[in-house]
């Protein structure tokens, strides 16, 4: 079996888990209508006791498959091999990273699952996991945001005729990495477009999460392909 | 250095990622110790109330100091992804470089990330009850102490690199600062136990000697890989000896000795 045919079975995992991904994302009630930060002890204790099937499901799903993105990611670093580079030292960041924002994340998942494990506890209980929850999930973002910039920089580097990813692929990394930034911010604020529910710190971080994986999954299925028919040349070349 | 000769140098991703070391621990010491004042740490022995109080009256430098780490924290991949670089260029087998890698990339989430989230939801609410503050306020500290294996193993596995090679990477006196480093792990594990004396996670031996240590540590790796950069020849054996910087290297072991 070639060595891209192995690759394309992870990158075709991406689809799967992406359907996986959406559906977990509107079962959970909390970010259809993201949970305010504003929320009184007794109101969020009422959101867990009201909806306590739906969090649970949707948590499992997303504590079984945060992690299903770490394959993809390694995707892109087995591409960065190919790059113009003297060094592995950004590939070794890359998987320095790769790890932690998914572990982040299922870090959150823990804590919303624990909240509705047992919904009638004392209510402030239940804000406290809630809190914990959503700080992980939305300030958790320094390792998307290293990712993203460690990534344009390799990308940026790879000085080559034929380069491994186009050169936009840097410029869109640092865009999603700007769009990341204010979400470790959302501490600040409990109202507004930083709050932890506002425009900037929910929607935009995760639209920016969202259109990184699809953007960044059509560049590695081209890439992946080229590699393909280019060993098959070669297979018949030699 | 123009943007155009750090593009072209050879040793731009080097020299980048080692800038971005020196940023980020900058950064960390003048969140830690100024903005949020974690460092010194907080009384373990602390009442309810007491860590309510404390929480109060750090409340805006804790959020705005930890949001930075919220953005910038990533960075901290950049000496791992140095120093295993710097193991991959010894004469010992990538086992090593591998096991730093996973090692201290790790421990990301339960060294700085818990600290960070527990300190933010604490400030966030300084009206939730004292006991739940107070929660929130030994969960930070002893997470960001009592984080210990993966810095004891860590600091093992590049100790035991640098005395195996022979390519002169490091001078083996660093291998045993490294022990130095390990063993601050060892007598910090007093402080899941103790709340008052000498080893709590305040105390002389779990901090101030153990931030001592450290802040020698990772001045001598920072200065230490600086160093180890000049001197790459992107070779295998020997590293050359950089003309102004015998004074601590070792001397390069003879070429198929």
């Amino acid at each position: 079996m070639k060595r891209t045919s192995g690759e394309r079975v992870i990158l075709w995992t991406l689809p799967a888990v992406a359907v996986i991904w959406i559906a977990a994302f509107f079962l959970f009630p909390g970010f259809v209508r993201p949970m305010s930060p504003r929320s009184s002890a007794a109101e969020v204790a009422a959101f867990y006791r009201n909806h306590t099937a739906r969090i649970r499901y949707s948590m499992i799903l997303l504590n079984w498959f945060c992690v299903a993105l770490i394959p993809i990611l390694m995707l892109i670093v087995e591409r960065m091999r190919g790059m113009a580079h003297r060094t592995p030292i950004l590939r070794f960041c890359m998987i320095g990273v790769a790890g932690a924002a998914p572990i982040a994340f299922l870090t959150a998942t823990v804590f919303w699952l624990l909240a509705a494990f047992q919904p009638e506890r004392p209510p402030e209980l239940t804000q406290l996991l809630n809190d914990l929850a959503w700080v992980t999930f939305t300030c958790g973002v320094p390792f998307l945001v290293a990712q993203c910039g460690f990534l344009a920089m390799a990308i940026y580097f790879d000085r080559q005729d034929h380069p491994v990813f186009p050169r936009w692929v840097g410029r869109f990394n640092i865009v999603i990495a700007i769009a990341l930034i204010p979400a470790g911010f959302a501490g600040l604020t409990k109202t507004g477009v930083f709050a932890w529910d506002g425009l900037v710190s929910f929607w935009a971080k995760n639209v920016a999460i969202a259109l990184w994986i699809i953007v960044m999954s059509v560049v590695l299925a081209r890439v992946i392909e080229r590699d393909a028919d280019a060993a098959d040349n070669a297979a018949i070349a030699g | 250095m123009s943007p155009v000769a750090l593009r072209d140098n050879p040793k731009r991703e080097l020299w980048l990622a080692w800038g971005a070391t020196v940023f980020f621990y900058n950064l960390y010491a003048v969140v830690f110790f100024v903005f949020t004042h974690i460092q010194p740490p907080g009384q373990p022995w602390y009442s309810p109330d007491q860590a309510r109080t404390w929480f109060s009256h750090h409340h805006d430098g804790l959020l705005i100091g930890l949001a930075l780490i919220f953005v910038f924290g990533g960075l901290s991949a950049t000496s791992i992804a140095l120093i295993t670089y710097s193991i991959r260029r010894m004469s010992v087998s990538r086992a090593f470089s591998y096991s730093y890698l996973i090692i201290y990339s790790v421990s990301a989430v339960p060294g700085f990330l818990f600290i960070c989230v527990a300190l933010t939801a604490g400030a966030m609410r300084p009206d939730r009850s004292p006991q739940l503050q107070h929660w929130l306020y030994q969960l930070g500290f002893l997470s960001f102490s009592g984080t210990m294996g993966v810095f004891l193993i860590g600091s093992l596995v590049w100790m035991t690199a640098i005395l195996l090679d022979r390519n002169g990477v490091f001078p083996k006196w660093f291998g045993y600062l490294n022990l130095c480093n390990a063993l601050t792990e060892v007598v910090v594990s007093p402080s899941w136990i103790f709340k008052t004396g000498v080893f709590p996670w305040n105390g002389l031996i779990a901090w101030w000697i153990d931030v001592f240590v450290f802040g020698i540590y990772t001045g001598v790796f920072i200065t230490l890989l600086r160093g180890f950069i000049i001197r790459e020849d992107f070779g295998t054996g020997p590293l050359p000896p950089a003309p102004h910087w015998r004074f601590w290297a070792t001397e390069p072991a003879e070429a198929g000795s």
